[in-house]
């Protein structure tokens, strides 16, 4: 990649974080209020009054919102970029590709400040750190090509069918409930529970909750699949982004 | 007159008409060919809606011919975009290294520049501030002295050739008419018949989407004054 790329790739990733920081009264707090508020409610929902939690509740949905919250992201605010930018796409000769790909590096900066905060509040629940952390960047890797991969996908259509944006809100909120973000799936009676387990989302939150809660190492051979699936959708995003490039400057801002 | 640097054969571009399923196309440009030399500065003529803008958009390499050919050697071209990618919360000078990143240059280049572009822009101490706070003079003023640190091969102008209030567009038009007689290679655009006939030594005329006619700027001027009065004044 031409140098001139990488610092412009850089220095929008810097120019989003700091407009986002300005665009609200308390700033960087939201990074963190807004997860929190949303963790607070489905905390009361599933475990205050529907008393469905069960044990270890609240570090299991920590992970897992804080998780899918960064894929989450990555998959709207990286697949809404060039749509968004369309009007920049028509005067400047840019690769296409860097407008998503700013997005999901913003987001996955926001990320790790956030995870830095879960790390600590999960040490003073009493769940030590381990040497299962080690596997943690695999999965981070995983989780970030495979949200990615989604991300381009969505990115490479939505300028052409803007209308899209509607569904996928909707889609990625019952991806999220088949996912085990919110209640294990134990409690999904067995031939669905199966087959949402085939769900990469599933096999990357269980491996992050059996490093962070349980100091186990991860499934491999299921992690593996994950990175196999992830990479191919990645690479097909690109693809698919790459094919429809020429067409964005044509479109009606 | 130097090198060939672009060539264009039978052009054409097609937009979709609208964004709806099954909408039909049209050819914004039907068939345009030009030549353009090394040095040269060509000036593009025609009414309203005759693919002048989507014809530089094609030289600048945003859009690509739906049919004909284009060859160009290696060489960079930039339409000349005032306020380009400017983002409201962040400041001059954050939006000016952004800007300048988009229009090519390399960030320790622009850095450089930066006390050059605050004082073409006359910001002052706006300059740290947030756009947001701009006037949209300001952010103007900021925008053409961004613009004008391009240095590409070939500069497209779209018709941007004096910004701001009295004062500034003197000044902007000054260092614009100033670039253009360093000798770059340039390609403009513009209603403005006088500025045209200031600026270039060569023209070409396109209506509805074709090239009618290229070629020294005294014999394209009397055609397309010619085609205009038979235009408008039916005997």
């Amino acid at each position: 990649m031409p140098q001139h790329l990488i610092e412009l790739i850089r220095f929008s990733t810097y120019a989003e974080l700091r407009a986002e920081r300005s665009r609200s009264y308390l700033g960087l707090i939201w990074w963190v209020a807004e997860p929190a508020m949303m963790m607070a409610a489905f905390w009361l929902v599933f475990d205050v009054i529907l008393k469905t939690g069960g044990p270890e509740y609240l570090p299991f949905l920590l992970v897992g919102l804080t998780i899918w919250q960064w894929m989450k992201s990555c998959i709207t605010h990286g697949g809404y970029a060039i749509w968004t930018n369309l009007g920049l796409i028509r005067q400047v000769r840019l690769p296409v590709l860097v407008f998503p790909f700013v997005q999901m590096l913003a987001d996955t900066i926001k990320f790790f400040y956030i995870f830095a905060l879960l790390l600590a509040i999960l040490w003073l629940m009493g769940y030590p750190p381990g040497i299962q952390y080690l596997a943690l960047p695999v999965v981070f890797a995983i989780t970030l090509l495979f949200s990615a991969g989604v991300g381009f996908m969505v990115a490479a259509v939505v300028p052409l069918i803007p209308d899209l944006r509607f569904v996928i809100e909707q889609i990625l909120t019952v991806v999220m409930f088949l996912s085990g973000v919110v209640f294990a799936l134990d409690a999904v009676p067995s031939p669905l529970r199966e087959i949402i387990a085939l769900n990469p989302v599933a096999t990357l939150l269980d491996a992050a909750r059996g490093i962070l809660m349980h100091g186990l190492w991860p499934d491999w051979l299921a992690l593996g699949k994950v990175a196999v699936i992830s990479t191919a959708t990645c690479l097909a995003g690109m693809a698919i982004v790459l094919r429809l490039a020429p067409r964005y400057p044509k479109l009606a801002v | 007159m130097g090198e060939l640097l672009i060539e264009l054969e039978n052009v054409g571009v097609a937009f979709s008409a609208q964004r709806r399923v099954g909408s039909g196309r049209f050819w914004a440009l039907e068939d345009v060919s030009l030549r353009l030399n090394h040095g040269e500065r060509l000036g593009v003529i025609g009414r309203n809606g005759a693919g002048k803008s989507t014809l530089l958009r094609v030289l600048a390499g945003i859009l690509k011919p739906d049919r004909g050919h284009m060859r160009r050697g290696v060489v960079s071209c930039q339409l000349l975009s005032l306020a380009l990618g400017f983002t409201p919360y962040l400041s001059g000078r954050d939006n000016a290294i952004l800007s300048g990143l988009m229009i090519g240059l390399r960030q320790r280049d622009i850095v450089a520049r930066l006390p050059a572009i605050k004082e073409f822009s006359e910001l002052g101490d706006f300059f740290e501030q947030p756009i947001a706070s701009y006037s949209s003079g300001m952010v103007m003023r900021l925008g053409f002295s961004v613009a004008m640190q391009a240095e590409p091969d070939v500069l497209l102008i779209d018709e941007v050739l004096a910004v701001g209030d009295a004062e500034f567009q003197e000044k902007s038009g000054q260092a614009l008419r100033e670039r253009m007689r360093q000798g770059h290679t340039v390609v403009l655009v513009s209603h403005d018949e006088t500025q045209v006939a200031a600026l270039c030594d060569r023209l070409l005329w396109v209506e509805h989407g074709r090239s009618v006619l290229e070629g020294n700027r005294d014999e394209v001027f009397a055609a397309y004054h010619q085609g205009l009065d038979l235009a408008t004044d039916p005997k």
